[in-house]
């Protein structure tokens, strides 16, 4: 409300204005538009995304071990076997919890450190560049540097705490802890992503609205409040859309830090079906292909919600 | 002058591709050269192209060309690969998956290819022919052999007032020895143990197992036998030290171990030749495992060894595959191989050129013991498609244990049903 | 420029409620410095590791807890590592692989998603939806019907497309769901009027999208760039399974020949991966100057 009257207000225009120029239904024109741009990027991402897709879909409905070339149509067996499955509980609750606190936990360091790097400081470029830096760093070298930090014996986190006073951990040795060492080393990999989206789009909000707010006299943390935080809403939602895509599908990092352990305690979902198919555990891609359907699904379902969340609480501003 | 950036960049990127195209390789239809997989880095890789390049000088119709690939990457390449039909003709595959990969029907069957003269194939190490086998058929020539033994570090020992480990030494002075040189001050440790719950957690383990004088699993394959005195014994002589005396650096990492040794952080650790070039800043020693006095099981040692396998892209291929294979592994080349990198002989005989020994221990102190350690590998692990899902269940079961949240009686009752099970659902679902 | 005072202003520490006024305190530099510094040591800690690392000899690289003060500096592990395998040679694979993936995705993905924001036509609905479904099943899943696919179509439609060719490293990322997810939800927070002021004036669809639209997308579009490039050079599960010769391997395919199955070359490791950084960085710090506030973004004071 107080953006669309503030965004009014500068215009000089009343803010409850039908939009001109757009008819009741699209013409020929626009169709023919619409196809015509979209087709490039449709097509190849149906032939190189779509129809691998389909493809896997058939995959989990066969025993296939990768091996051998008999590969029998087995039904809902697969799909069956995750019901049996003593691993697969532990590894959705895993991957839950896993983005459930990932995912805030990227966005608000990703913001605050965004809105901390969206003004003219000197150095402000160095401070920018380390955060995009996370980015580019390979995920072995992230691996190693934190499998080191969180060392129980001669990490340095241990070795604070051990200066503060609190008791030595097992962290990654842990099966209670090992989790969420994944989750911070994940969270630190993120973050210059949240940054690089939250300062594009603060970027993009014109100061006059946040002045003109000022010379009304709202507070600084009012201002923040109702004026950027829904400014930034879309940035927002995509941030929560392609941060719990990722977060759902956790692979890499699992991979080459705990491999799943200790005892399973890390095990995520597609690292348990990767397992599954290459890892040396049975070699079984159809179950490996059941399982990720059986993601997609969450994935989808839980998109599809935050859209949905999305259309009521987003502002954009057309 | 947007719109000059963007159709611009447009059109280079259309140059690019063209050019690109142009300029890399000829599509894979080429006839008579072979493609190799391999994973071979460092010194392995000088010796390896040095070798190659012999061959193709003597050989110019037979050219041999190699594809680095990761050995732990190598599997999903290989299998997408397999199954896009672009296999290539020879690559190195882990030991433990051969009878998985036995199944591929590319594989070609080299059992009678190995029986004819001048293969010897009696002079490879009884454990390589064992993985190089499944189910009667050979499937694989060795590519690598190795085996587990104790390397410990000579200072820290010193230190300790201990003296060194003597070839008879039984497992109550491994673990005396490590509790001696475990000071939680100076955050060093009697020895380590890695954790990640893989067949790296379990082999360590195995090994110890016989040496009690255990199986793994009965003679037919389809029972667990390692809920016995003798798996007790070997998960208690680890417990003791992780749990009881703390003694034992956990390392779920599986690389974090290696650098500690070398940092002088641990006194001992049972592992391989290739850790040897890793401790350039520790004066070390190298001793065969210890032995549980009054075993059946003697000292003995635990061997992983790798195959070469041949995929059938053509009978003219799979001739020269295998003509190439033979010479690669004869004894002048392994003579060559294992001098020029410390990797174990893959033959017998290769111990007999002169001076073999003294050379090795020259170029990387240490690795005679392993060398003649060869001698004490006296079985392999149980080749099974269902043997990593056994492996996995074993790993849980060590990790358990080590980390102190289950006893090992119970541990080993519970991984046996589990292996029950898996043995009985069968092959490979 | 009202922010730094504000900030200053806001950070200025409370005073005891017994002053009448608030004081400003003015420290010489802002106090987002204090929240920043901290901030980025933790951020490029990993980055001063994988540096330090890089120029030390294999004996001190070989320890744990690692050396950050080395005694001894080895610079030739750069050349070392250059020399171990043809790294030219992958650089500019990478390169032309990564630069032409930038420039499709760019050009693909704003028509696309330009449309899916802006137009309304049939299908609009299950075709977005449908683009988004690529990103929610795991690559490895889908990477041996791709391989399967990229083969085909190597064979049977452009040879160099296929397999054994660069093309197979650039066609299938060469649009991204990625990309159309992000433009889409980018184009929608533009302000429609200026669009529908030039439609209303007589301009031409793709006018419109030419003129007006992209040069206030610039943030945007040099984002994508950015991440595009950083994904595609970083790329090495889809690479390691497509190329099949030494001489079309890519820089994360050619650092893969330090890590042996038993033994990892550490120090050249670290010197590849720093050669491998630099690219990256410059293409981000040269990226940042589009991220600065473009005017026409801020144009909506109504004039």
């Amino acid at each position: 409300m107080i953006v669309r009257a503030a965004l009014a207000r500068q215009a000089g225009q009343p803010w409850r204005t039908r939009q001109p120029g757009r008819p009741a239904r699209p013409k020929a024109s626009e169709q023919a538009a619409g196809w015509a741009f979209v087709t490039p990027a449709v097509v190849l991402i149906i032939v190189f995304g779509v129809v691998p897709i389909v493809w896997s879909a058939v995959m989990s409905f066969q025993r296939n071990n990768l091996f051998s070339p008999n590969t029998p149509f087995v039904g809902l067996s697969n799909y069956r076997q995750m019901l049996h499955d003593p691993v697969i509980g532990q590894a959705i609750t895993h991957t839950i919890v896993y983005t459930a606190l990932f995912v805030p936990g990227t966005m608000l360091v990703g913001l605050f450190l965004a809105v901390a790097m969206n003004r003219k400081l000197r150095f402000i470029s160095v401070y920018r560049t380390a955060a995009y830096a996370t980015m580019a760093i390979s995920t072995i070298s992230e691996a190693l540097v934190f499998i080191w930090l969180f060392d129980p014996s001669y990490g340095i986190v241990n070795y604070l705490f051990h200066l503060v006073g609190f008791p030595q951990q097992q962290f990654l040795n842990s099966t209670s802890e090992a989790l969420y060492v994944i989750v911070i080393m994940t969270i630190w990999g993120w973050t210059g992503f949240a940054v690089v989206i939250y300062l594009a789009a603060l970027q993009g909000i014109p100061q006059a609205l946040t002045e003109a707010a000022a010379i009304d006299g709202a507070g600084r943390w009012a201002t923040f409040r109702r004026i950027t935080l829904p400014l930034l809403s879309p940035a927002s939602l995509f941030l929560v859309v392609w941060l719990t895509i990722n977060a759902l599908q956790l692979f890499d990092e699992v991979y080459l830090s705990t491999q799943g352990g200790p005892l399973n305690s890390t095990t995520v979902l597609v690292y348990y079906l990767y397992e599954q198919a290459f890892g040396g555990a049975n070699f079984n891609f159809g179950y490996a292909s059941a399982i990720a359907y059986f993601l997609f699904v969450i994935i989808i379902v839980v998109t599809a919600i935050q859209f949905r969340v999305g259309r009521r609480l987003v502002h954009y501003r057309s | 002058m947007r719109g000059h950036w963007l159709s611009a960049a447009a059109a280079s990127a259309l140059l690019a591709c063209g050019l690109a195209a142009c300029g890399t390789g000829t599509p894979n239809s080429t006839a008579g050269g072979l493609q190799i997989w391999e994973g071979y880095t460092g010194a392995e890789a000088k010796a390896f192209t040095h070798l190659l390049a012999v061959w193709n000088k003597a050989h110019p119709s037979e050219k041999v060309s190699y594809l680095y690939v990761n050995n732990d990457d190598s599997l999903p390449k290989l299998l997408t690969a397999v199954k896009g039909g672009s296999q290539p003709d020879i690559a190195y595959v882990y030991g433990s998956w051969a009878p998985n990969v036995a199944q591929i029907p590319q594989v070609v069957n080299l059992t009678k290819v190995v029986q004819q003269p001048g293969v010897d194939w009696s002079d490879f190490w009884v454990g390589e022919r064992d993985v190089a086998t499944v189910k009667g058929e050979v499937i694989g020539i060795p590519a690598l052999v190795d085996n587990l033994a104790v390397v410990y570090n000579k200072s820290l020992f010193a230190a300790a007032g201990l003296p060194a480990p003597g070839p008879d030494w039984t497992w109550n002075q491994f673990v005396a020895d490590a509790k001696k040189l475990t000071i939680p001050a100076k955050k060093q440790f009697g020895t380590a143990y890695v954790t990640p719950g893989t067949e790296d957690t379990v082999w360590h383990w195995e090994a110890l197992l016989w040496e009690a004088g255990g199986q793994i699993l009965n003679s037919t394959n389809t029972k667990a036998a390692f809920d016995s005195q003798a798996g007790l014994e070997s998960l208690n002589t680890l417990r003791t030290m992780a749990v009881t005396d703390k003694s034992m650096y956990l390392d779920p990492s599986d690389s974090e171990y290696a650098n500690l040794f070398n940092s002088g952080k641990i006194g001992m650790l049972v592992t391989g030749p290739w850790d040897l070039s890793g401790f350039p800043n520790v004066k070390y020693g190298v001793q065969i495992m210890p032995s549980f006095p009054g075993s059946s099981g003697g000292h003995q040692t635990i061997s992983g060894p790798d195959n070469w396998v041949i995929f059938n892209n053509g009978s003219k291929r799979v001739a020269a595959a295998e003509k190439f294979l033979i010479w690669m592994t004869a004894t002048p080349q392994a003579t060559y191989f294992s001098l020029h990198t410390g990797d174990l002989p893959i033959r017998q005989s290769v111990e007999n050129s002169p001076q073999f020994l003294q050379k090795m221990d020259q170029a990387l102190p240490g690795v005679d013991t392993f060398v003649s350690n060869l001698g004490n590998v006296k079985q392999a692990r149980p080749q099974l498609p269902t043997y990593p899902k056994v492996s996995t269940i074993l790993g849980q079961m060590i990790v358990s244990v080590l980390l102190g949240k289950t006893q090992p009686r119970a541990a080993l009752a519970s991984a046996a049903q589990q292996v029950n099970q898996a043995l009985a659902s069968g092959s490979s679902s | 420029m009202a922010a730094p005072i504000a900030a200053a202003t806001a950070a200025a520490p409370a005073t005891p409620a017994a002053l009448p006024r608030r004081r400003r305190v003015r420290l010489p530099f802002s106090p987002w410095h204090l929240v920043l510094i901290p901030a980025t040591i933790v951020l490029i800690f990993p980055f001063a590791w994988l540096l330090i690392t890089s120029v030390e000899t294999p004996a001190e690289a070989l320890h744990f807890p690692p050396i950050l003060v080395p005694h001894h500096l080895d610079f030739g592990n750069y050349p070392q590592a250059l020399q171990a395998a043809p790294f030219g040679r992958f650089f500019i694979n990478s390169a032309v692989v990564a630069v032409t993936t930038v420039v499709a995705n760019v050009v693909m993905c704003s028509l696309a998603g330009y449309a899916f924001a802006r137009y309304r036509f049939f299908g609009r609905g299950l075709l977005f939806a449908l683009i988004m479904t690529t990103l929610m099943v795991p690559f490895q899943v889908t990477m041996i019907p791709q391989y399967i696919i990229t083969k085909w179509l190597g064979i049977n439609v452009v040879a160099e497309f296929g397999l054994n060719h660069i093309g197979a490293l650039i066609v299938p990322n060469a649009a991204t769901a990625f990309g159309v997810f992000f433009l889409r939800q980018f184009f929608r927070t533009l302000p429609i009027e200026y669009e529908e002021a030039a439609r209303v004036d007589g301009a031409r669809r793709l006018t419109v999208f030419w003129r007006i639209v992209l040069p206030l997308s610039g943030p945007a579009l040099s984002t994508l760039a950015a991440l595009t490039f950083l994904d595609s050079w970083n790329n090495f599960l889809w690479p390691l399974i497509a190329v099949n010769q030494t001489n079309q391997m890519t820089l994360p395919l050619g650092l893969a020949t330090f890590q042996g199955a038993h033994s990892t070359e550490w120090t050249l490791l670290m010197a590849g991966n720093v050669m491998s950084l630099i690219p990256i960085m410059i293409i981000f710090f040269a990226a940042q100057r589009y991220f600065v506030r473009s005017a026409a973004a801020t144009g909506l004071t109504g004039t």
